[in-house]
């Protein structure tokens, strides 16, 4: 789960990292937090990077005017990303901008630790002989202790900064169950006030594992907290399965498991020029009798005002599906306003019980997946006068 | 950091394999069917040995009794998600040499502590977030649907677990089958991972050609185009990657599938592939026409 930068501020200020005073402003201009004074930045809430160069970082002489520029900065979406909401943080100067991050090596099943004097905007066209990159095995003394040796081969005036920094993040890492944080800039103040912080985490990003969401207690209370910011993973939380609108004016909805071929439909029918509205891996395997969550994927695919058939694709290996096809029956029922064909492709154990159990409610069931996607397409060309039909 | 051991594998039909959790829903299922596969399940471990024997296959309260009763050299581990490290940790201490986890859902800096272990014991681990393995008409180690396999020619390496399920039916349709199936799983750390399978890819006899089922994410593709050069794989190789238009940012269901600006998209792994001589396909049909011709013209 990719945090947004408002979030993993106040999760990484837990392990003593010192960020610019700020809150969270909502496109109603609805505050989380209170408005730091003086000159402000307004900084767009977005899932991805390339912030800065796209806009979505601005400077306000004070709260009247951050409000304003929070409301603009929310009203289209930042290089193709939705802007979720704005954070509004006290504007600092006079600091050099160093680049600190720890991401885990997938590939080498350790940390990566990279830092540099010359942070910023820049940094993905720095020379690379600015980067400076060690590696650690997966544990806080480890990684503090790479930062450290790294943190050598930086300008002196940095140093201190970047190892008190990389301790606290090493930490925090190992903690919170992290894939990457990436301080970029991390603010070493030239003059720092003698009460005030020598640096500062100017901006934050955070990336964590869903899966151990179970374990961690204060991202598991931000997913449900906030929900609306963070829709992929708190539906995976409470419904325990992944479901991702890739296209809000789609016509066809999918219900599908395994992700790897939700995936690939997507593409073969963008490929043939149809327009899937979800991807969806369901985890039939999942679902133990109980047709809940059929129901409530049924229920948030109504909210695709363009969705006019609903393809069922499961190929299964372990689930039977006679059993999954009397529950999406009983699913069917308990939504009656969703209202569309159903084309179903089934493969695997119970697929003869699966064309019985279908059939009697309407549905046409086919073995084969090129010959539903001719279901598909034909629907929606009866579909263009009669929504309703089959179902 | 320590060199990681060569995979290697040699699963078949006498190859002892233990279930553990195996008196768990999936558990007891899964040791029938992976028997009437034809895998020798030879014993299975829970701590609920009250149950008494599952389907005629005795069950152990822990790995080492289950190893000294049975010779088992490989398991399958059927627990929850919190349940793979510590049970991994137990068969290796067994001496198991080959585990294979299809568990869903184990945290990641769980991952990278196990496949520590793995290294260090020396054995080869398969998963997480997998289907299994399989050796068509020898032995199944998870739950791979029978309609998908068959022996034949082809290796079949796979992340995702029902898009591999499709490529392996349609080969099977086609008069194809598998010389192997490895489903190295979704998840982002891992046991084996593409690249590690290329030396043995090459060396393997009943190998005569490859499908790579692939998805957006990570760089395990791009890892597997550089191995296929260095371990000169030079039998066809066809690639399937999902997720040309998914959206980047989000998880595409697979913890592993995130794309983060140009780095795991498709077109990045489509091209380090196409470069090492990989013919990437947009459509299962026509992955399976592919591999097909590349056959029929090694053969013919």
């Amino acid at each position: 789960m990719f945090l947004f930068e408002h979030d993993a501020k106040v999760l990484l200020g837990t392990f003593g990292i010192s960020t610019p005073e700020g809150c969270w402003v909502d496109a109603a201009g609805r505050l989380d937090g209170t408005l730091p004074s003086g000159p402000l930045m307004v900084k767009a809430q977005v899932a991805g990077g390339g912030r800065g160069k796209a806009g979505g970082i601005r400077r306000a002489a004070d709260a009247e005017q951050a409000l304003q520029v929070a409301a603009a900065l929310q009203a289209a979406p930042l290089g193709g990303l939705a802007v979720a909401g704005c954070r509004v943080e006290q504007a600092l100067d006079d600091a050099r901008e160093v680049y600190l991050s720890l991401t885990l090596d997938a590939s080498n099943a350790q940390v990566q630790v990279l830092v540099s004097d010359a942070g910023g905007v820049d940094i993905e066209s720095a020379d690379p002989a600015s980067l400076v990159r060690e590696t650690a095995a997966l544990d806080a003394p480890a990684i503090a202790a790479a930062t450290r040796r790294a943190a050598q081969r930086l300008s002196p005036a940095n140093r201190d900064a970047v190892v008190e920094a990389g301790e606290r993040l090493a930490a925090a890492f190992v903690a919170l169950d992290a894939q990457m944080i990436e301080i970029n800039p991390l603010f070493v103040m030239r003059h720092p006030h003698v009460d005030a912080a020598r640096w500062v985490a100017a901006d934050a990003k955070l990336i964590t594992d869903d899966n151990a969401l179970y374990r961690q207690p204060a991202l598991a209370a931000l997913v449900e907290r906030a929900a609306g910011r963070y829709p992929e993973a708190a539906r995976k939380w409470r419904h325990g399965c992944d479901y991702v609108v890739v296209d809000p004016a789609g016509e066809i909805a999918l219900l599908t498991t395994g992700a790897g071929l939700s995936m690939m439909l997507i593409d073969e029918l963008r490929a043939q020029d149809l327009r899937p509205y979800n991807f969806l891996d369901v985890r039939t395997g999942g679902l133990r009798g109980d047709p809940q969550r059929l129901i409530d994927v049924l229920g948030w695919m109504r909210e695709g005002t363009q969705v006019r058939v609903l393809l069922v694709n499961i190929f299964a290996g372990i689930t039977h599906l006679g059993e999954f096809s009397r529950l999406l029956v009983q699913a069917l029922d308990a939504v009656p306003a969703f209202r569309v064909p159903v084309v179903a492709r089934l493969a695997g154990p119970g697929f003869d019980e699966a064309v019985e159990v279908l059939g009697a409610r309407g549905v046409k069931v086919e073995a084969d997946l090129t010959r539903a996607i001719e279901s598909v397409r034909a629907a929606l060309c009866r579909g263009t006068s009669a929504p309703g039909g089959a179902a | 950091m320590m060199p990681r051991p060569v995979f290697s594998l040699s699963v078949d039909r006498h190859t002892p394999v233990l279930v553990q959790g195996i008196t768990g829903r999936a558990g007891q299922r899964h040791a029938r069917m992976m028997r009437d596969a034809g895998t020798a399940i030879v014993g299975g471990v829970s701590a609920r040995t009250d149950i008494g024997p599952v389907d005629g296959i005795p069950v152990f309260g822990d790995c080492a009794d289950a190893v000294a009763a049975t010779g088992a050299v490989a398991s399958v581990l059927l627990v929850g998600a919190a349940q793979v490290l510590p049970a991994v940790t137990e068969a290796l201490a067994a001496g198991i040499r080959l585990v294979v986890t299809p568990t869903e859902g184990v945290p990641v800096h769980d991952a990278v502590e196990i496949r520590n272990r793995v290294d260090a014991a020396g054995a080869v681990w398969i998963g997480a977030s997998t289907p299994g393995m399989a050796i068509p008409g020898e032995a199944k180690l998870g739950f791979l649907p029978d309609v998908s396999l068959a022996p034949g020619p082809v290796a079949m390496a796979s992340k995702s677990g029902t898009l591999s399920y499709e490529a392996g039916f349609r080969l099977v349709q086609a008069g194809l089958g598998q010389s192997a199936w490895i489903g190295v799983g979704g998840d982002p750390v891992k046991g084996t991972r593409f690249a590690d399978l290329a030396p043995w890819l090459a060396r393997h006899g009943r190998t005569e050609a490859v499908l790579l089922v692939g998805e957006i994410g990570g760089n395990e593709e791009e890892e597997f185009a550089q191995a296929v050069a260095a371990s000169r794989l030079d039998k066809p190789v066809v690639a399937l990657i999902a997720g040309r238009t998914a959206p980047g940012g989000v998880s595409m269901g697979h913890a592993g599938a995130l794309t983060w600006g140009s780095f795991g998209t498709w077109e990045a792994k489509r091209a380090a592939l196409a470069g090492a001589g990989v013919h990437v396909c947009a459509t299962i049909d026509e992955a399976v026409k592919a591999l097909a011709r590349a056959l029929g013209a090694a053969r013919g």
